[in-house]
């Protein structure tokens, strides 16, 4: 197919063939297909979308807060988009796409009628120049040099066809291209310094353009005159359905779940888990997805005597109630954590058998190990107590949980509630027992992120040779049944080493009122709003 | 000494007054200045990761090389000695650094919060007093004990409740249940009257209790009493000279509370959700950006040594005898005689 014409056209083509193409009329009278109702459209104008914080930076490719992503995946489009159900990566800004065998390199073809909101076109060569940015950018843009580690060029073939090369195999790429932190901004913006494009806001291929930001007050987006590149995975094509997106910063939760409820706000974004039982009526919609990556959990560095000790990384793993930990502290849509991935990352592999609580095994295990019960409760071997710390900055509601459950069966678990920077030194100084985190990538890779000893953003230590080259090799493999076997083994690895304790999948989770519809999440379980609309 | 007529002597005088007030002035902003600084850079833990932190989430770098590129460019490199005087020179300079967290030029944030802060706390103090002089005016003018009581009784209750329940209780009520005003933000002009009344009473409550002692113990004094015997009536006996002879003392404790509101909206723009120079500090504590910190510290330094320095040259206008001789001393006096005689 040499341009991609609307999802309306191509699903009416096949049928009907050359009459339909000529007439959009005949595309809208004719097939069963659910595109053919009433075309969509809102009945108000304005969505009020109160969001929990400052979203303080506006490009997408410089931050990685996900109050600023959601915001800014309604104006920065991507190259592709992925289906968050089933993973697959589909076409968007680029038509079509393919990689060499060994994942070096990716050859892109653009559709030849995308603008940015400045007029100018997207084109092979702002691509390079949005890659090679971001590689100039270095550390201030900390998750797009993941993604793009190993980055050797964008080499423009013609104005629609270039091919992004890295000195060694990367898999992720592509999924990563199909993020926001990838997104595409105009050639203008690229060249602009990091603090102007934060606060000024990019200029994007988006359904929304950014109107106005004040800092700490409201960010204001309207809808994109023209806009005619939606990806199939969206419910409708053409310009977005409403024409201003208001984002008003409303830091207390009470007035958030207070405004939802006297309509002074369509959508709240973070509704709190312990007023999500008061929205579940028919009144209201509520929006959960589990953050994609690996769940809230323990990672151990094993340089610790005791943390090295394999029984007691089991004994925890098979000690901690993930069933009881997500009733207590987690949403009432969320689910228990069961893998070293969640269940909303593609590649996920259920670990259920290997992760069921299991208390008395894991005390058999300590017992066998020579970890025996003292009269404090807790257990001790040679003099040494069965005391780890577990180093953390948020949730710690869920490690106050995990603490009461791994106390009965004899392990005491100090918990040290730092800041966020001294959680990240402790990372980099490696001073930790374990650290109780989540780590947020929609990529499966993000399990070589954490754990692989060559990558520069480690948290657990671990050292095991064996993991550690199929971490690598899973990044390097092209074939998505290949790769997902070594994910899948990895997976498997992580949990009978227990080099992993999950606690808790953390739900991303919205609500609205129910007159609003079309509020989705995309596969990083960020929001888009291009097919939201309310009736009155 | 001469009366204030002649121009060269006026001048001389304001200088002799003046000149040891703007010595304090810069000695207590200077000290400020210092003590913020030890306190943030002796602290354990890393401010640039600290800050770092809430910008990059998850994703926060934690390569030393990286790292000690970061802490150049936000001139957290080289030793404690140097970043002091590095950032002291910089900010005479008028230049106070780069947030951390945010990257915006603190300069800026502070201008752009600042005029936020201000019209919440300049109507919240005004809400204060207005309604601390009504309160009063009627217990002074009632003829029944039991009314005065009641009346003296109510405006205590302003401080006992927390700024931070008295706000959700008003947006429960004005913005969710009558749909009157907006709960939240500053996008709305009419949003700065729920954050103000709700800092008005802890505020007012303050005012009133100064006020209040000081007109009750006016109606005890001699002059009043000479008042009441000429056949004055209580109504203009309160508005010509109590209320005038009560103000000086209050004047000096509204000078506490400009201090006060500069930490009580913290708490407002918070529950209120508005932009302004509390919640701007709260962020920035938690966020460790010692760049912020100290400019904030400086500037609300700066606006409490100006107010402090208006309200001692105020006495001059609302009290004759300071204005005859304009000196520290005289000032002084008066300010005490003010307290326990008038």
């Amino acid at each position: 197919m040499s341009t991609k014409k609307s999802r309306v056209f191509r699903l009416t083509a096949m049928p009907v063939a050359a009459l339909a193409a000529i007439s959009l009329l005949a595309a809208c009278s004719s097939g069963t297909a659910d595109n053919d109702a009433a075309p969509l459209e809102s009945s108000k104008d304005t969505i009020v979308f109160a969001i929990k914080e400052d979203p303080t930076c506006l490009d997408p490719q410089l931050t990685s807060l996900t109050t600023s992503l959601n915001i800014g995946r309604q104006v920065v489009d991507s190259l592709v988009d992925q289906n968050p159900e089933t993973g697959e990566i589909v076409p968007w800004l680029a038509e079509s796409f393919e990689t060499n065998d060994d994942l070096s390199a990716f050859t892109f073809t653009l559709r030849d009628d995308v603008t940015f909101s400045d007029g100018t076109a997207l084109t092979s060569a702002v691509v390079k120049a949005n890659l090679d940015s971001l590689i100039a950018l270095g550390k201030t843009a900390p998750l797009a040099s993941q993604f793009l580690a190993g980055y050797v060029s964008t080499d423009v073939v013609d104005d629609l066809n270039f091919t992004v090369t890295f000195s060694a195999p990367n898999a992720p790429f592509l999924q990563g291209a199909s993020t926001m932190t990838l997104g595409i901004v105009s050639e203008a913006t690229t060249a602009q310094a990091a603090d102007v494009r934060c606060t000024a806001g990019p200029i994007g291929s988006g359904s929304f353009v950014y109107d106005s930001y004040t800092p700490n007050d409201s960010v204001v987006i309207v809808k994109r005159d023209g806009y005619d590149w939606a990806s199939e995975l969206r419910e409708h094509t053409g310009e977005a359905l409403v024409s201003t997106i208001e984002f008003p910063v409303i830091t207390e939760n009470g007035v958030r779940t207070g405004g939802l409820e006297s309509g002074e706000f369509d959508i709240i974004q973070d509704l709190p888990y312990i007023d999500e039982s008061r929205f579940t009526t028919d009144d209201y919609n509520l929006y959960a997805a589990a953050n994609t990556g690996v769940p809230n959990s323990l990672i151990p560095n094993t340089t610790r005597p005791i943390v090295a000790d394999e029984a007691v990384r089991k004994a925890m793993l098979l000690g901690t109630d993930r069933e009881e930990i997500n009733l207590l502290t987690g949403s009432v849509s969320g689910q228990p954590a069961t893998s070293a991935l969640t269940s909303s990352t593609s590649g996920f592999e259920s670990q259920a058998e290997a992760t069921a609580y299991d208390p008395d095994a894991a005390e058999e295990l300590l017992d066998d190990a020579g970890w025996e019960m003292g009269s404090d409760g807790i257990r001790e071997k040679d003099g040494t107590k069965l005391t780890v710390t577990a180093t953390a900055f948020y949730a710690q509601d869920v490690l106050e949980a995990t603490q009461i459950q791994l106390k009965k069966i004899g392990i005491d678990l100090q918990l040290k509630m730092v800041t966020s920077g001294d959680f990240f030194g402790a990372i980099a100084t490696g001073d930790y027992d374990f650290l109780a985190a989540g780590l947020t990538r929609s990529d499966p890779d993000a399990l070589r992120v954490l754990f692989s000893q060559a990558s520069a953003a480690k948290w657990g230590i671990v050292d095991d040779a064996e993991l550690e080259s199929i971490l690598l090799e899973q990044a390097a493999t092209s074939d998505t049944a290949d790769r997902q076997a070594l994910i899948d083994q990895a997976q498997e690895i992580i949990i009978d080493k227990a080099y992993l304790v999950p606690m808790l999948e953390t739900t991303q989770l919205h609500a609205s009122v129910s007159t609003v519809s079309g509020v989705t999440f995309d596969s990083a379980s960020r929001v888009q709003l291009y097919d939201v609309r309310a009736s009155e | 000494m001469k009366s204030a007529g002649t121009s060269p002597t006026r001048f001389a005088v304001a200088v002799r007054y003046l000149a040891p007030k703007l010595v304090q002035f810069a000695f207590v902003i200077w000290a400020t200045y210092t003590v913020t600084f030890l306190l943030i850079h002796l602290l354990p833990g890393d401010p640039l990761l600290a800050a770092l932190s809430v910008k990059g989430g998850d994703a926060t770098t934690t390569d030393p090389a990286a790292l000690e590129i970061l802490r150049a460019q936000y001139g957290l490199d080289g030793s404690l000695w140097d970043q002091y005087w590095g950032h002291l020179i910089q900010a005479l300079q008028g230049n106070l650094g780069l947030s951390i967290a945010t990257g915006q030029p603190v300069g800026d944030m502070i201008a752009r919060a600042l005029p936020n802060t201000a019209a919440v706390a300049i109507l919240a103090l005004v809400l204060g007093v207005v309604s601390s002089v009504v309160i009063t005016y009627f217990a002074y003018v009632t003829r029944w004990g039991w009314v005065r009581n009641t009346l003296l009784q109510i405006p205590p209750l302003g401080v006992a409740i927390p700024a931070f329940l008295s706000g959700l209780v008003l947006v429960s009520i004005f913005a969710f249940g009558l749909d009157l005003l907006p709960s939240s933000g500053s996008r709305n002009p009419l949003s700065i009257v729920l954050p103000a009344i709700t800092l008005a009473l802890p505020v007012g409550a303050i005012f009133f209790q100064v006020f209040s002692a000081a007109v009750l113990e006016a109606m005890a004094s001699p002059y009043v009493f000479t008042a009441t015997a000429k056949g004055l009536a209580p109504r203009t006996i309160f508005l010509r000279h109590v209320l005038r002879n009560s103000l000086l003392p209050s004047i000096t404790i509204l000078g506490l509370l400009i201090g006060y509101l500069a930490g009580g909206t913290a708490v407002v723009e918070t529950v209120f959700s508005r932009d302004g120079i509390g919640r701007l500090t709260v962020d920035a504590v938690l966020a460790r950006d010692s760049n912020v910190i100290q400019g904030i510290i400086i500037v609300v330094a700066l606006v409490y040594s100006v107010v402090n320095l208006l309200v001692d040259l105020s006495y001059g206008v609302i009290d004759p005898r300071t204005r005859a001789a304009l000196s520290g001393t005289a000032v002084a006096r008066a300010k005490d005689e003010a307290a326990v005689e008038v």
